[in-house]
């Protein structure tokens, strides 16, 4: 086996918080010290780009490109340590080892990947070559919510699988499909995170009566925040606020991770 | 003339359109057949003494005998989900996936989306 993780986040639902999560935890490894790599396979709709302060004019070659044999890895991984901008969450992360592998945002090129379809096994290859090519310790993997073929293959080939949750019926029900697919594809390790949870409900409860349901750890309940809404994906929270509660659990979560490392 | 890595791209490209594992169906495997294709994924490719490595470096409640090991790979062979490239050990074996079908919407909705498109100067 390779030496890195890859570590999967996931959601059945959208608006949950993935996209900030899986930064604000690649983050948070790489400050401990650990070369770390994210990969945005949501090729139809990106957007973690932002979370690291980039644009389309900054990003330079994209995993469509990759998937097009128009680049290789090595030319599409691009080290967030050497290009952080001044705001202050981000800034933390200057020489750290951390590269980010974008998707598209160019309407023609996510069109042309929607209408011409998508060569997996290109696609794995990229996922594996990115931790060969890279030396990575753990490689994140922001996925399309609900479960599309991407993430299938993405749970498939992940050492760890985070799945996150709001405190929602609709969620709950989603989420137990998603177990289910994990454990049918013996994903080794699953974590479960809940996110937006109102600050009324007793937290250590709710752990518990979803560790129950799911029979899974919750590795962090994370409130629902205004200031998080407030942030707006300008800057990575929990390097901006690390006081902040959502911080502390997103920590707790990261912890959880490195743990299983 | 072509080369021998030549030849033996062209061979496994060849293979590659003649079917192929979907993600989903990884799901529905017996589960010697999944632990296979799991560490095949990871690994992308593998001789079958690495392989036969690999297994021995597992817990030994998920351990394969060499005999199951074979006719596993036999199965998955047979059924295109790995590609063999070789004979005995001398074999490479490569997992195949099945491509992601684009979508089905007439193809004019995406030419006239391309020509939306090409308006906007950074997307072209």
């Amino acid at each position: 086996m390779n030496k890195g993780k890859i570590v999967s986040i996931h959601s059945f639902r959208g608006g949950t918080g993935k996209s900030n999560t899986t930064a604000n935890l690649a983050a948070q490894a790489a400050m401990a010290g650990k070369r770390v790599g994210v990969v945005d396979t949501d090729i139809q709709s990106p957007g973690i780009h932002v979370l690291f302060g980039l644009d389309e004019n900054k990003m330079g070659k994209t995993m469509n490109d990759f998937l097009h044999d128009k680049a290789t890895i090595r030319e599409i991984g691009l080290p967030i340590g050497d290009n952080t901008d001044t705001t202050e969450g981000r800034a933390k992360l200057k020489g750290k080892n951390l590269w980010l592998f974008p998707s598209s945002i160019r309407g023609r090129e996510i069109s042309q990947i929607l209408k011409e379809g998508i060569d997996f096994n290109k696609l794995n290859e990229g996922l594996q070559t990115t931790i060969t090519e890279f030396d990575l310790d753990y490689l994140f993997i922001d996925t399309h919510p609900g479960l599309n073929e991407e993430t299938l293959l993405s749970i498939a080939t992940s050492d760890i699988l985070i799945i996150i949750l709001r405190p929602d019926s609709q969620d709950l029900q989603g989420t137990s499909v998603t177990v289910d697919i994990a454990r049918s594809l013996d994903v080794p390790n699953l974590l479960l995170m809940v996110n937006k949870a109102l600050p009324k409900y007793d937290h250590a409860e709710l752990k518990k009566d979803i560790e129950e349901q799911f029979s899974a750890p919750v590795a962090g309940i994370l409130p629902l925040s205004f200031d998080m809404a407030e942030n707006a994906s300008s800057d990575l929270f929990s390097l901006r606020y690390p006081d902040h509660e959502w911080s502390k659990g997103l920590r707790s979560v990261a912890q959880a991770v490195l743990a299983l490392g | 003339m072509p080369g021998v890595f030549d030849r033996l791209n062209k061979e496994i490209q060849d293979k590659q359109q003649e079917g192929g594992i979907t993600p989903l169906d990884l799901a529905s495997l017996p589960p010697a057949l999944r632990k296979i294709m799991r560490l095949m994924l990871r690994e992308l490719q593998m001789t079958y003494p690495r392989l036969c490595e690999a297994m021995d470096e597992m817990p030994e409640a998920d351990r394969l005998s060499r005999e199951d090991l074979q006719s596993a790979l036999t199965t998955l062979t047979e059924q295109y989900w790995l590609i063999r490239i070789g004979e005995k050990e001398k074999a490479i074996y490569k997992v195949n996936l099945r491509r992601k079908e684009g979508s089905k919407l007439a193809a004019g909705i995406w030419s006239s989306l391309n020509e939306r498109l090409k308006k906007h100067p950074k997307d072209t």
